[in-house]
């Protein structure tokens, strides 16, 4: 029995291709038609109607809560993207430190809820910054607003996405050449120099792509926001939970997810015009065009 | 120099409240706060004698374990298609498989939150595990692929030339070049799904994991305890990177005997 490459390359395919299209396409599907759904009184009906958009369009409640959710997402993004480049640039063109990168990684892979968890102990009441500073004298009484506020949100989640932020940022800069920023150094280029006019117009797409995803993941963290930020933490992301978890109204939900999915499109649209419009990205051509 | 400061004092945001964590689970004290007050023990005893939290540890390892042996199925069989593709074909796969790592984990949570409930399905165990390969795949694709590049297939048409069969071709050649890093991935996956939490709340039913277990204790009071278990499963996660980088090296290491064995002139 001898079958031709492409044919037993789709028939070993065939396993993976059918599960990711049961357990990832249908089901995003199926939660697109919720949200034309209606809901009486927990019980979620078959329908075709547009209520669960226009009523969240119409909801001051949604505006307030999306506008939290992109204004904690753009501005984690923009820290963390910031925050990558240097151990980016590091990791590619200065020392390919094997053990800074398995440093990155294991705080990749902790656990989620223990950063989350970590930030709490350390800017809690009673917590490690605040006995600290009572003893530095920098402080006479406890400050309990580090915890329960934007700043705790913000660098909590910069904290968990900074990782693969940096992974992302490094793949994007392994790509262009070092010789192109030897050559700009020896024409007496300052690093900072070199970023700018060398690696920022090269990487400019995949600098753009990492703080997009790392936008995405932010914007709809909903855990952190609640666990750190209390009443300010309100997001988009913890507003659908609840749909799904406590008021049980389904199609306003998987609706809400749909808006949210949308608005994430248009940012990225806006940015990426933003940028061509501003000469910071520039097309490139097919050949060495990134794939992610 | 400046730069290796600033990357360094951005390492030392990731990694010092990490420390600390560490630091505070053997402290005396049940405060949360310096000056220390002498190294204990007693949360890591108070641990072990913890029924609840024994049995989350067992169905975690249970999920993460069937987790990581789906995936590795899946991703062998892909990888191999990959292979054997062109670029069409290879950008479906990459389409589909790699899209969910860019969306939320709430989405793909009550995405399938509404499949199994449309279905009928029960939440348990089973739906968890389902969950948790569809996020691990992502990852196993993204790492199989830059491997893969590297993969040439001329080796595998030598063989049929020197008159092997399919089976004979893929047990000695193509999965020997491929298994490292697939068994290397199935460990990421997981270390993923051992830490999976919010993607899981939505799926788990009535089913208590690990992550889940510290949410409600997090959520219920701050317990020095949540320090111990954190600093175990950082250990845990850690094993599993270590185990996961030393078979990769292994890999390396035999590819570079071969170079080398290639190179040699013969005698």
């Amino acid at each position: 029995m001898s079958l031709s490459r492409t044919r037993t390359g789709a028939l070993l395919a065939t396993p993976t291709i059918l599960y990711m299209l049961v357990f990832f396409v249908v089901p995003s599907l199926i939660l697109f038609a919720y949200s034309f759904w209606s809901s009486a009184s927990y019980r979620i009906v078959p329908d075709f109607q547009f209520e669960n958009y226009l009523g969240s369009l119409a909801s001051p409640v949604f505006w307030k809560v999306t506008f939290n959710a992109i204004r904690i997402g753009l501005f984690t993004a923009a820290m963390t993207l910031i925050l990558s480049i240097p151990v980016g640039y590091y990791l590619v063109y200065v020392s390919r430190s094997q053990t800074m990168l398995y440093l990155i990684l294991i705080t990749w892979f902790s656990s989620y809820l223990v950063r989350i968890y970590a930030w709490r102990t350390l800017l809690g009441t009673n917590g490690v910054l605040n006995t600290l500073l009572l003893q530095l004298g920098v402080i006479d009484h406890p400050v309990s607003a580090f915890l329960f506020s934007p700043f705790a949100v913000t660098i909590t989640l910069v904290h968990i996405y900074l990782p693969f932020c940096i992974l992302l940022v490094v793949s994007s800069l392994s790509e262009i050449k070092r010789d192109l920023v030897d050559a700009a150094r020896d024409l007496g280029t300052s690093s900072i120099g070199a970023f700018f006019k060398v690696i920022a117009p090269n990487a400019a797409n995949g600098l753009v792509g990492a703080f997009m995803l790392t936008f995405i993941l932010v914007a709809g963290d909903y855990v952190t926001p609640q666990m750190l930020g209390g009443s300010s933490g309100q997001t988009t992301g913890l507003l659908i939970a609840d749909q799904f978890r406590k008021t049980g109204n389904w199609p306003l939900g998987a609706a809400q997810a749909f808006l949210m999915f949308g608005v994430s499109i248009i940012l990225y649209v806006v940015i990426t015009a933003l940028g061509r419009a501003t000469g910071l990205i520039v097309k490139r051509r097919a050949k060495t065009e990134r794939e992610i | 120099m400046l730069l290796r400061i600033i990357v360094w004092a951005i390492l030392a945001f990731l990694l010092v409240p990490l420390l600390i964590i560490i630091l505070f689970s053997f402290h005396a004290s049940p405060a949360l706060s310096f000056p220390f007050a002498g190294f204990s023990l007693r949360w890591y005893e108070e641990l072990f004698g913890n029924a609840q939290l024994a049995s989350a540890v067992i169905k975690s390892l249970t999920i993460a374990l069937l987790t990581a042996l789906v995936t590795l199925l899946l991703g062998a069989t892909a990888s191999l298609a990959w292979l054997r593709f062109g670029r069409a074909g290879r950008g479906m796969i990459e389409a589909l498989t790699v899209t969910p790592i860019a969306l939320p984990g709430l989405f793909v949570g009550v995405s399938l939150l509404v499949l199994f409930a449309q279905s009928g399905t029960q939440l348990s165990t089973a739906t968890i595990v389902i969950a948790h390969v569809v996020i691990a795949i992502p990852i196993l694709i993204v790492a199989m692929k830059a491997r893969l590049a590297l993969f040439d297939p001329s080796l595998e048409e030598a063989a049929r030339d020197l008159g092997a069969s399919q089976m004979q071709t893929f047990a000695r050649v193509t999965l020997p070049l491929i298994a490292p890093t697939l068994i290397a991935s199935a460990i990421l996956a997981f270390a993923v799904s051992f830490d999976e939490f919010v993607v899981t709340s939505f799926v788990a039913g009535t089913e208590t994991t690990l992550p889940m277990y510290i949410w409600s204790m997090m959520r219920r009071t701050v317990t020095p305890l949540v320090n111990a278990i954190s600093t175990l499963a950082l250990f845990f996660s850690i094993a599993i990177l270590v185990a996961s980088w030393l078979i990769g090296q292994a890999r390396r290491r035999s590819a570079i005997a071969g170079r080398l064995e290639q190179l040699e002139p013969l005698p």
